[in-house]
């Protein structure tokens, strides 16, 4: 017998909460029936940064020969269910420099499940979620990402995706023992029929291997002993130089991108431009390129959606955020595009909003 | 360096790139870019630990086009004072060209108020070596998950003050005035001043001015920040400037001794309306759980700032009564 | 504009040890150096003070406001190409710990000087070697001088191998309070173009810290990066021994002064059955206590070690398996270590565990001269004869002593 695992996959900060609590409940539960199991977060992706994708983990096992394997790595492979707390993480995750974008079902076992809090059905989801050499299933339960703050939590996902749990992997956990955590341990009887509707309805789809997005895996490489400069020396990023007839342009960090940030994409209506520069000014990620004819357009591969460009914006109507997934390009691999790809209006609105 | 007079007049360079481990909507990271964009690239920058150390070259990489060091925590005043000498001594020597090459250290508040301190003063008594030092202050310990500093304000939740059945208020110090304490002690610092990203022109006129004037200077920066202040990162801007209508972070500059107030301070200075602060508390999450009562007393320490200091914002003094 | 003295003979002057590392400076050309006052080693600032202000040396002084800002400044100034001089004592030294730390992991050539104190508490100025040993792990080089001349003669060593392309490491000179800090020997001065010959201008190379190389140094890490990191120094330190040796060997071509083995100075040993062990300055009372026992026709010799880090492991194992006792002399505590004993003893032993079995010679410790208490001659003959003992095949009675403590 060996131990079992799930992943947790959520934003930082925004959902650390959330994720904390869903990983307890797993144990918890587990332990209604007799097992053992911890729980832990990745440590790289802590100190957690408002955003950036970060990931839980809850192991459960019946003794602790069984769990120790488990313990000292930062991430574990192979985990019988993925849970997704925000649905946009589906796209990839960029967590960190050097690892690259990585699919979400990267450490979801074969045959194991990926539970996507969401509003839309698995097929859709399937339009943004990378190939898997290996069939599994994907399942999702209603819902939408939820944020809290470091010093705010509202949520009440966390009943739903342990019911959920219990319906599409009864091996970890079954309902009755979630149904006693949230009781019991939780003193949350009032939510216990979220738990329960959520067994009844998550909606589960069965992926074949090579279903999904291609999206090219990630090159997880590091330097050598001895390709690395001594003296903890990293060359700088190119200062950026003028375009050939046209503005400065700037170079941007290769190897970290910061656009798995994204829950919400800014797009701009270029007709009501008046080209003022605030969004160029205040973006703290600079990621807003200045265009031949003077506009700002913005760079998808290090834009992390925080708004900022929206709000400060004085143009009514012209910069909008749009949920990410339902932006124009609804698989969006980093590319940076043009101008005339970029404004929504042009191709007819959008969908969704 | 020419003056930054406008919008129209901010250099395109970027000098701090994208591809930075920051939150959404940091705004020190903006103010890292505007820092690196009013320096220019005939710079050398010093990052003491801190979120704009940790989620900047996390993981071994970098955002920076212009040189860049890290400094420890307590270190800002003293990476730049050791910084600006090595490059004297080489100049003066012949050992390397003469240029003047801007020294610029940056710290966050835990950094800069807490443990730098001593090292912030001493550099602010060496008149002879160029440098300024940019404070962050995003008011906690942000990269260590917001731990209080003697740059939180008074009530606001961290993980080291929380709000508990028992002790609503456990953040029961007081703000410390960095720039007043800094333009006060140190009569060999010709310029210190006070920004915020959200006027962006004006944090970078004062860089400017800051590394232009000559010897050490000191500018202090209210940063917003989303994951340690509880709101949602669009706000980050709009924070900014609700910190300085209702007269929380007055933005300002000493120069040679003389203060002068900018924007929107300078006409709060003159007797113009200030919001009130539960505009600013309100939309935060660590004073979720003030009470009219709280709010009150945060406003009382306001109005006491702005009507009864010796040099109003500045200076926090009162003449007795004879 | 600071005129410089640039000697061109060799001259003697009476000068106390740290008035020899400021000369050494000064020869050495430092362009930055940061004092902050503690007991004993601060005589070299005040010297290389007065240097400066009489036009005898063109260098930034700053005066810190402590040892963390002192020993920080030291470090930036060096990233920038600058040649760096910094120094402490004691508890000084260890309040600059975190920046002396870091100075190794950037793998900056600062040279400094420790002037060796009891730590606190209780307050006291007497050597003890705990405060250099803080740093034995991180990086630093780690020397132990015995004589005025030998503490100039050794910063000098110490820039020329700090400032190698293969080491960039920083050195630290460890010099006894009181015993050399504040006496005065005749010392050798040597000639400024001499000294230009020796250590050739500090060249930081690609790792310089300016707008024309536009690089980030010490971005943060996470676990993917740091052993090739810890790896590298590693190899730097090894590349250290082979640097440090041919700076002795061509110390004297240049200088016409030879000073022997770099690592190691035997005294006594062609014929001796047992040896003492030591590191700096106890070496005097030690070397004229074993002339005593010689002449009671005790077979007593002394081995002095000079450097620390990188410890000559071949160089002491060749040297001590020859014997048939040895024993350690500690002016530092290691509470709680191996035998109880210093750390010396530890490191020596460890060092001689491969020799194997029978071949390896016994090693005794000996705590002795903490906080300055002087080393005598009755210590050493109790020492000698315990070791003797020892070596003649009786029973000891315990692997380490305390030598001196009334009891």
């Amino acid at each position: 017998m060996s131990a079992n695992s799930v992943e947790v996959a959520y934003r930082g900060v925004r959902q650390t909460s959330l994720a904390k609590r869903i990983s307890r409940g797993i144990v918890q539960s587990a332990r209604k029936e007799g097992k053992l199991g911890f729980t832990f977060g990745r440590y790289g992706d802590s100190p957690e940064r408002v955003g950036i994708p970060a990931r839980q983990f809850a192991v459960i096992g019946s003794s602790e020969t069984e769990l120790q394997p488990f313990m000292t790595p930062y991430e574990l492979d192979n985990n019988d269910v993925t849970v997704v707390l925000d649905d946009t993480l589906c796209r990839g995750t960029e967590s960190w420099a050097w690892h690259g974008f990585q699919p979400v079902n990267r450490l979801t076992r074969p045959g194991g499940v990926l539970l996507v809090l969401s509003k839309m059905s698995p097929g859709e989801l399937l339009g943004f979620i990378a190939q898997k050499g290996a069939e599994y299933n994907l399942a999702v339960v209603e819902g939408a990402a939820n944020w809290s703050t470091l010093w705010k939590y509202n949520d009440d996902s966390d009943f739903r995706i342990l019911g959920a749990i219990a319906r599409v992997a009864p091996h970890l956990i079954s309902l009755g023992s979630v149904e006693q955590v949230i009781v019991q341990d939780w003193k949350r009887g009032d939510k216990i029929d979220l738990a329960r509707q959520s067994y009844d309805q998550v909606k589960v789809r069965p992926v074949g291997a090579g279903e999904g997005v291609k999206q090219a895996l990630p090159v997880r490489s590091f330097p050598k002993l001895q390709e690395m400069k001594e003296a903890l020396v990293v060359p700088a990023v190119p200062a950026g130089e003028p375009v050939a007839g046209g503005p400065y342009r700037a170079e941007r960090n290769p190897n970290y991108r910061s656009h798995s940030a994204r829950t919400n994409r800014p797009v701009v209506d270029f007709a009501r431009c008046t080209r003022c520069s605030l969004c160029w000014l205040q973006c703290p990620d600079g990621a807003f390129n200045i265009t031949p004819d003077g506009f700002y357009d913005i760079d998808f591969e290090y834009c992390n959606g925080c708004g900022i460009c929206v709000a400060v914006c004085p143009v009514k109507g012209c910069m909008t955020m749009v949920p990410e997934l339902q932006s124009l390009s609804p698989f969006d691999n980093g590319e940076s595009r043009g101008i005339s790809e970029l404004s929504p209006f042009d191709k007819g609105g959008l969908r969704g909003i | 360096m020419e003056q930054i007079k406008g919008v129209k007049t901010v250099p395109l360079n970027e000098y701090y790139m994208s591809g930075h481990r920051t939150c959404q909507g940091c705004e020190p990271a903006l103010a890292m870019k505007l820092t690196a964009k009013a320096i220019g690239p005939r710079s050398i920058v010093l990052g003491a630990t801190g979120c704009m150390y940790v989620a900047n070259t996390s993981y071994y990489t970098t955002p920076w086009a212009i040189p860049w060091m890290h400094t420890q925590l307590g270190a800002a005043g003293s990476a730049a004072l050791g910084t600006s000498a090595g490059l004297k001594a080489l100049m003066r020597k012949g050992k390397l060209k003469e240029e003047h090459i801007n020294v610029v250290a940056i710290c966050g508040d835990g950094g800069g108020a807490d443990m730098g301190v001593s090292a912030i003063s001493a550099t602010l008594t060496h008149p002879q070596y160029d440098s300024l030092i940019v404070m962050y202050d995003n008011e906690s310990y942000a990269n260590t998950d917001v731990q209080a500093s003697g740059s939180t304000p008074w009530g606001a939740v961290t993980r080291f003050t929380p709000s508990g059945t028992v002790h609503r208020i456990t953040q029961t110090r007081i703000k410390k005035n960095m720039v007043g304490m800094l333009a006060a002690g140190h009569p060999g610092c010709k310029y210190v001043a006070t920004v915020c990203p959200s006027f962006a022109v004006d944090m970078m006129q004062k860089i400017r001015k800051a590394i232009a004037i000559g010897g050490p200077t000191f500018v202090h920066c209210l940063t917003p920040c989303p994951k340690g202040w509880g709101f949602a990162p669009d706000l980050s801007h709009e924070m900014g400037i609700a910190a300085v209508e209702t007269g929380v972070w007055p933005l300002y500059e000493i120069e040679d001794g003389m203060v002068r107030f900018n924007g929107r301070s300078k006409t709060i200075a003159e007797g113009g309306k200030r919001e009130p602060v539960g505009e600013y508390t309100r939309r935060q999450d660590r004073f979720a759980h003030f009470t009219a009562e709280d709010t009150a007393y945060f406003q009382g320490t306001i109005d006491e700032m702005w009507q009864n200091w010796l040099v109003p914002a500045v200076i926090p003094l009162s003449r007795a009564a004879q | 504009m600071v005129q410089t003295t640039r000697a061109t003979t060799r001259t003697e002057l009476i000068i106390n040890g740290c008035e020899a590392i400021a000369h050494a400076c000064r020869l050495a050309d430092i362009d930055f150096v940061t004092a902050y006052p503690i007991r004993p080693y601060d005589g070299v600032m005040e010297a290389i003070a007065r240097m400066i202000a009489n036009g005898d040396l063109d260098a930034d002084y700053i005066v810190a406001d402590s040892e963390h800002s002192q020993f920080e400044m030291a470090k930036h100034a060096s990233a920038v190409g600058a040649r760096a001089f910094v120094g402490s004592s004691g508890v000084g030294w260890l309040h600059a710990y975190e920046a002396i730390a870091v100075t190794a992991g950037l793998r900056l050539p600062v040279v400094a000087m420790v002037g060796n104190r009891a730590l606190d508490d209780p307050g006291a100025f007497g050597v003890e070697h705990n405060d250099a040993l803080s740093v034995r792990d991180l990086g630093w080089m780690l020397t132990w001088v015995d004589s005025a001349q030998e503490a100039l003669d050794t910063v000098l060593i110490a820039y020329r191998v700090a400032e190698d392309h293969g080491v960039f490491l920083p050195c630290a000179v460890a010099v006894d309070g009181a015993f050399l800090t504040h006496s005065e020997h005749l010392v050798t001065i040597p000639a400024r173009e001499q000294v230009e010959r020796f250590v050739p201008r500090y060249n930081r190379g690609g790792f310089v810290l300016h707008p024309d190389n536009p690089i980030t140094i010490a971005p943060q890490v996470d676990e993917n990066w740091l052993m090739e990191i810890r790896k590298q120094s590693d190899e730097a330190m090894r590349r250290a021994r082979g640097v440090i040796a041919s700076a002795y060997a061509e110390f004297a071509p240049v200088f016409g002064r030879d000073l022997g083995n770099p690592f190691i100075e035997e005294y006594m040993t062609d014929d001796a059955e047992v040896v003492l062990v030591g590191q700096g300055t106890l070496s005097t009372p030690v070397k004229a206590g074993i002339r005593q026992l010689r002449e009671g026709g005790q077979k007593v010799g002394f081995v002095r070690l000079k450097w620390l880090r990188p410890f000559p492991t071949e160089e002491m194992q060749t040297s001590l398996s020859r014997f048939r006792a040895v024993g350690v002399i500690d002016r530092d505590y290691s509470f709680g270590s191996p035998y109880s004993g210093g750390v010396l003893f530890n490191e020596i032993r460890s060092a001689l565990y491969p020799t194997g079995g029978a071949l390896a010679p016994p090693v005794i410790g000996f705590t002795c001269g903490l906080g300055g208490r002087e080393v005598t001659l009755k210590d050493v003959r109790e020492m000698s004869e315990i070791l003797l003992r020892t070596g003649r095949g009786g029973k000891e009675q315990q692997a380490t002593y305390w030598i001196g403590v009334r009891a």
